[in-house]
């Protein structure tokens, strides 16, 4: 390339091409192959038996692979708006009548300058039904020829004077070259792009044409073989016809172009899953503006009066978020970053990314952004055997080209039987450990990797692994394990008495203490007695029965003994730890005493006021008179219990 | 408090039929503080008591910690102001290096070209205490970044001050007014100020180590027992590893021990306790690498060994007269001997608080950061509320009732009201104490209100009724009174600390007439540029203010920082900013300067702008260089600091003044004003024409809050202005020479 002669070169042998059946990847049956899913089990069967074709095909080489195609027509366009070319062409594909036989894939080639920046290939056959079959596409290589070559699988052998007509949609990126390289900030941007004028085809073609889509009408220059037609931001080349296998003729357009010109430079995708209902995403992305650089100053005043100033730079832009995206967060080493903007659709959920600076050619950032998706729409399970279906990369902005990706997607502590389905090649890294919170043997991690990479790569992955349910248990186990060990300690701690040296005293006070505790209550049980008591001597005046106040002054005497002689041991033992409390329990049994006499001649008068020895008015008045004396003993003792 | 008298006295009356009476004197003592009236009539009432402490100290940690929040919410988990920056940025290099990495670090980004030995230049208790944290943490599986935990470090430990507080007022007076000064604590804003979430600063821990070596202190005093005094030499070493105000420790102490000597409290468990604390504290003490020799050679930590060799003269003497009999020539050289003691320390005392402050004199550097300035009255009752009422009532009841460590809560009040009289920054040592004693004073008020009561229910129903009645709505009306100081103190503590304490200052929030917020990322959107965007090895030059925030954002080298070690680099930094360009851009040149920064607040009206720091950086530079720089230049004749027409034009042509105003003049910011006025000085500036020869202006923020400019290289050589001789064979050594 770059000869600049406006004459087809002729490559130096217009022979067929020679495969050489080096496929660079061996085959796996329906791996590669992108099924409708409705149709499943049918495509299963059919992506089998593609398989086996495949590899009759791969047997029998070149014979088969490479029949003397010729191209009908070729229609190309050029889409140069963005920073990224996209090609996409209509091939109308035939075998000539008297090939050599039926054809069952074809080749596809890429010319040399521009195949290293090729992110993406796809090659769809349109169907009688207007339905679209995309094909299968391996790299392979052709002996002589340099440049990328691919051969595609057609969907039916194509038999001698029959005709497919094909669509192939290809992506490059880093091609368009900003020309100047630098520029100030009220200059516009102005890129460069260098291709070839003729469909670079291993076939002959018979009439092809190529119209170049610019991002503006303002074209500094551009090449014109065939005199090109050109309209608004449209040029058109051709019709070029009968164009001999492998022509080059460089195509070179400079114009202006001030689409934003952003590349991640690199990306860390984690996916995290948890069993208990979520999968976190994390993104950490470098991003680059990549168009011409800035040179000299950046005044902010510029920027905010005039708006043209400027006019390559980056704002903003917008991310694409699933419609299931929680807990969004937008942050960077040094916190998060305030300008953003979220909007929740029916269908997605839209953020609004402003980098904390606006990005001119050749400024940089590096953010985060992370979110949490609920794992039932992504996460499917049959008994122990589960499947993880996600993006493997996703939207961040239009048009995005990623230069290197990394994902890493965390599996749950004790998934087994790892086994990755991805849409493309992807280069696996190996697996890691993954520590975090109440892991014991650590998570999984798949670790993959992929350069190059460009919006139609936003595919999903599939991740099987099996897990074992019982695992669940693990995580809450061990909490309650840790909150079991802590409280034990503390009782234990309580408890048991870990000092090395006795100290006597305390512990006499603790035993004093202990033993007054038990004075109170026999003392309040005492107490108590006597109420029964005077409840059995009223009862008695009622029914005048001599039984019942015999009987409850027998038990009052029972009880208050076995109670007294507790006492009086309990004060013996005061005695014996040479508290002087032992006196104030003495002084309560002597008032006791006085009480319990008290009651007793109460009961006394009360049985004599029922045999009728005693008037009623004394009576009332020797009661009053004891029931004072019996309150004044209480508080007696009650003070002194207080005391204690 | 009620809780000392409710376990005995109501434990008896429950089981007769007073029954109403004391559940009247649960509520009520449950009302006033919280605290053990519950305990009456239940069964263990000591068990019930640590419950009801436990449970208060839990809450008070919690309250404490909630409302120290309040930045995190409004904005994020976010490092805040200047020297957190740098405690952060060191605790992420000990996290990321290891220990000994972080001892033997030399920062070469920091003072360009001289760089900085950070091991042997801070106090390391901070960092090692988050990154010790963080480690535990991440050994446990639980992955917490470093800066959440440096940003909820100081909330933590608020927590743990207040517990600290409460065993030491426990010690003091008891448990009641111990629990009332936690609560005190936890949300008083004179300590909330330095211990917010994300103010990862020294004096967030170190409080607590302070409170909680006095505790030990107290103990040790009162036990007399080596053990404690061991604990309280390591809380000291803490103490000491984590912040310069160790010195109040250093020196506090051995007030308390000297004026026991002088009360006649002379003990052996005193003697015990100091003895031991001095010696080990001292050895302790000079472990860390940046305090090393100074406790046995600056004049601060004397009083310390001439109060330790008094107490040896002391307990000699005291061993002496259980020998001797000569009472009188005893006490003639005990008080000789104090004499002269005392003379040295009142003078070692005059000589540290006249050296600092013949620094503030003299050295305008001290003298410019904003919290060295005295305080004022209203920061006083702004910081402490009612406390600040309420504490000498609670240091009478001390002295009233004074003995060993009561003395030495008494010297700790005096000492601590007299500095934080001194220097703003200081409140926070007054600050502990002012809780301990408010609450003393407080729990005593009610003790004696609500105590009363309960005396009240024990004599039977003789009592008459009408003298009750009488002197119940008094009792009522003093509680609810206290009550209502307490909850207006509670409501003062939450307004200041949402309003006054809890913004970032890295982050600046406006609020619209409607109340949206706007959320001004300047600084942020600044120094990311300054991180993404420029060679790795950039040197930033600014005015210091700014040096550990660059070095910790935007992770470029800067010439001076926040630590000022350096007053001469300072100096020839303000004399760049202060020089015109021509000159600005030699001292630049020889300090091999990439980008210059500078805060500018004219456009959004930001008052805390360079051009209002100007004066000082005049003043720093006069004083390193007076006869370039003179500080009455860059006035008006009148006297006056204008930056319009009638400026001086030494200002008007400074670096700092076109930094600042280049391409302002052309701005009209609305409609009312003429184009180039500054809204932080309402004026409009004098200089719109301002062109620059040197510098290019490299990155403004948004909000033209920082303001970048690259210090361009040399010119090309010029072109020699007579035509080289045009012969056909072109010379091909000029060629190369006017390649240069």
């Amino acid at each position: 390339m770059g000869t600049g002669s406006s004459r087809p070169r002729a490559p130096p042998s217009c022979a067929p091409p020679q495969v050489s059946a080096a496929i660079l990847s061996l085959p796996r049956p329906g791996r590669r192959h992108l099924v409708p899913s409705p149709a499943a089990a049918a495509a299963q069967e059919v992506a089998a038996m593609a398989g086996l074709a495949w590899r009759l095909l791969l047997c029998l080489g070149c014979a088969l692979a490479a029949p003397d195609l010729v191209l009908e027509e070729a229609k190309r366009t050029v889409d140069l708006s963005t920073h990224l070319a996209k090609v996409s062409a209509e091939l109308n594909l035939a075998n000539p009548p008297g090939g050599a036989g039926p054809a069952g894939a074809f080749l596809l080639a890429l010319e040399p300058g521009l195949e290293p920046r090729l992110a993406y290939l796809g090659v769809q056959v349109k169907g009688e039904e207007e339905e679209e079959n995309t094909l299968e596409v391996r790299e392979t290589k052709v002996k002589g020829k340099s440049g990328k070559f691919f051969t595609v699988k057609l969907p039916s052998p194509l038999v001698p004077g029959a005709k497919i007509r094909v669509s192939v949609e290809m992506v490059f990126t880093h091609v368009l070259q900003p020309y100047p390289t630098h520029i100030t900030q009220a200059e516009k941007q102005f890129v460069v792009f260098e291709g070839n004028h003729y469909f670079y085809s291993p076939y002959p073609t018979k009439t092809q044409t190529t119209r170049v889509k610019l991002a503006s009408r303002n074209i500094e220059s551009y090449t014109k073989l065939g005199n090109p037609s050109r309209s608004e931001d449209m040029l058109e080349y051709g019709p070029f016809k009968d164009i001999p296998p492998y022509s080059q003729d460089t195509l070179k357009v400079h114009y202006e172009n001030n689409s934003p010109f952003l590349t991640i430079t690199s990306m860390t995708r984690v996916i995290e899953v948890s069993h208990w209902g979520n999968i976190a995403v994390e993104e950490t992305v470098d991003l680059k503006h990549t168009g011409a650089v800035l040179k000299g100053p950046f005044s902010r005043y510029d920027y905010q009066r005039q708006p043209d100033s400027g006019i390559s730079s980056v704002k903003s832009f917008k991310t694409i978020l699933p419609a299931a995206a929680q807990d969004v967060y937008y942050r960077d080493e040094i916190g998060n970053i305030s300008t953003s903007h979220l909007l929740i659709l029916d269908d997605s959920v839209e953020m609004e990314i402003r980098p904390r600076f606006p990005l001119f050619g050749g400024w940089k950032t590096h953010y985060i952004i992370g979110y949490n998706l609920p794992s039932y729409e992504y996460l499917y399970n049959l008994g122990d055997q589960y499947a993880l279906k996600m993006r493997f990369v996703d939207h961040v902005f239009d048009e995005q080209v990623t230069d290197s990706l990394t994902v890493k997607i965390i599996l749950p502590e004790g998934a087994k039987n790892i086994h990755v389905d991805s849409p493309y090649e992807i280069n696996r890294a190996a697996d890691e450990l993954h520590y975090t919170y109440l892991d014991t043997f650590g998570r999984p991690v798949i670790v993959a990797h992929k350069n190059n990479m460009v919006e139609q790569h936003i595919q999903d992955v599939v991740v099987h692994y099996t897990f074992n349910k019982i695992l669940m248990l693990q995580e809450p186990l061990l909490v309650v394990g840790a909150f079991y060990i802590l409280f034990f300690t503390v009782i234990i701690y309580v408890r048991l008495d870990f000092s090395i040296t006795k100290d006597p005293a305390a512990e006499a006070r603790m035993k004093v203490a202990c033993i007054t505790e038990q004075v109170l209550t026999l003392v309040n049980k005492r107490l108590g007695l006597y109420r029964h008591f005077d409840e059995a001597v009223n009862k008695y005046k009622q029914s005048r029965d001599i039984s019942t106040l015999n009987s409850g002054k027998k038990t009052l005497e029972t009880e208050h003994k076995v109670l007294t002689s507790e006492i009086a041991s309990l004060q013996s033992k005061l005695k014996t730890e040479g508290s002087d409390l032992c006196d104030k329990v003495s002084e309560i049994q002597k008032l006791d005493s006085q009480v319990k006499e008290l009651v007793l001649k109460s009961s006394v008068e009360a049985e004599r006021l029922v045999a009728g020895k005693l008037k009623k008015d004394t009576y009332i008045e020797n009661e009053k008179l004891h029931s004072n004396k019996r309150q004044e003993l209480v508080t007696k003792i009650d003070n002194i219990l207080d005391a204690l | 408090m009620a809780e000392h008298s409710g376990p005995d006295s109501g434990k008896h009356k429950a089981n007769h039929a007073n029954a109403n009476s004391a559940a009247l004197l649960h509520g009520r003592a449950g009302a006033g503080t919280g605290a053990g009236g519950l305990s009456g009539g239940l069964s263990q009432p000591a068990g019930w008591q640590s419950l009801l402490s436990f449970t208060i100290l839990f809450l008070a940690w919690l309250a404490g910690f909630s409302s120290r929040l309040f930045a995190v919410i409004r904005f994020e988990s976010i490092i805040h102001e200047f020297d957190p920056w740098f405690n952060y940025r060191s605790t992420h290099h000990l996290a990321s290096h290891g220990f000994y990495e972080f001892l033997n670090w030399f920062d070469e980004r920091a003072w360009y070209p001289l760089g900085r030995i950070v091991g042997g230049t801070v106090y390391p208790g901070l960092m090692v205490t988050a990154g010790l944290i963080h480690w535990i943490l991440n050994m446990l599986n639980i992955t917490v970044h470093i800066r959440d935990v440096c940003v909820f470090l100081a909330p933590v430990f608020s927590g743990l001050t207040a517990i600290s507080t409460f065993l030491l007022t426990r010690e003091l007076w008891n448990q009641g007014a111990g629990l009332l000064a936690a609560c005190f604590i936890a949300i008083v804003p004179g300590y909330i100020s330095r211990s917010v979430a994300g103010s990862f600063d020294n004096e967030g821990i170190a409080i607590f180590a302070l409170q909680f070596t006095y505790y030990l202190w107290v103990k040790s005093v009162k036990t007399g027992s080596v053990f404690w005094t061991i604990c309280c030499c390591l809380s000291y070493f803490y103490m000491v590893s984590a912040w310069g105000g160790y010195v109040f420790i250093i020196n506090l102490i051995p007030l308390h021990v000297f004026v026991l000597l002088l009360m006649q409290r002379y003990s052996r468990r005193v003697y015990i306790a100091y003895s031991t604390f001095y010696i080990v504290g001292l050895i302790l003490s000079m472990q860390i690498p940046f305090v090393g020799f100074q406790p046995i050679r600056t004049s601060e930590h004397m009083a310390a060994a001439g109060v330790f060799a008094l107490l040896q003269a002391y307990a000699f003497l005291q061993y002496l007269r259980d020998r001797l009999t000569k009472q009188e020539f005893q006490t003639l050289f005990f008080l000789g001997v104090s004499l002269a003691a005392g003379i040295v320390f009142l003078s070692v005392i005059y000589l540290t608080y006249t050296g600092e402050w013949y620094a503030k004199i003299h050295i305008p550097i001290i003298a410019s950061v904003s919290e060295h300035q005295p305080t004022t009255w209203v920061s006083f009752f702004f910081d402490l509320h009612i406390l600040v009422c309420t504490f000498p009532a609670g240091l009478w009841f001390c002295i009233k009732n004074i003995n060993d460590e009561r003395v030495f809560v008494a010297l700790y009040a005096i000492s601590a009201v007299y500095f934080a009289g001194v220097m703003v920054r200081l409140m926070l040592t007054l600050t502990p104490v002012v809780c301990m004693l408010s609450a003393i004073a407080f729990s005593n008020v009610f003790e004696h209100y609500l105590g009363d009561d309960m005396k009240r229910e024990n004599p039977p129903v003789e009592d008459s009724s009408d003298e009750d009645d009488k002197r119940n709505p008094g009792n009522l009306i003093v509680t609810m009174l206290m009550l209502m100081l307490l909850m207006m103190f509670a409501v003062h503590c939450t307004w200041v600390t949402s309003n006054a304490y809890s913004s970032p200052s890295v982050v600046l929030a406006s609020y619209n007439h409607d109340g949206t917020r706007n959320i001004l990322d300047d600084f942020r959107e600044a120094y990311y540029w300054l991180r993404q965007n420029t060679d790795e090895h950039a040197r930033v030059m600014s005015w210091w203010d700014y040096g550990y925030q660059i070095a910790g954002m935007a992770n470029r080298t800067t010439l001076v920082d926040n630590n000022t070690w350096n007053n001469s680099h300072i100096a020839l930094v303000g004399k760049a900013m202060s020089s015109n360009e021509t000159a600005a851009y030699e001292i630049m040149r020889s300090l091999d300067v990439d980008y210059v920064l500078i805060i500018f607040g004219g456009v959004i009206g930001y008052s805390g702008d360079d051009i209002n720091k100007f004066l000082w950086m005049v003043r720093i530079a006069e004083g390193e260089h007076p006869k370039d720089i003179r500080e009455s230049d860059y006035f008006t004749p009148q006297g006056e600091f204008r930056v319009d027409k009638a400026g001086s034009p030494t200002l008007l042509n400074c670096l700092m003044y076109k930094m600042s105003y280049y391409r302002f003049g052309e701005m009209q910011l609305d409609f009312r004003t003429p184009p180039g006025f500054d809204r932080t000085r309402n004026a409009e500036i004098g200089n719109k024409d301002i062109k620059f020869k040197h510098l290019e202006e490299a990155f403004t923020s948004e909000h033209w809050l920082v303001r970048i400019y690259k210090v361009k290289k040399l010119d090309n050589r010029e072109t020699l202005d007579h035509k080289p001789r045009v012969t056909n064979i072109v010379p091909k050594q000029k060629t190369a020479v006017l390649d240069l």
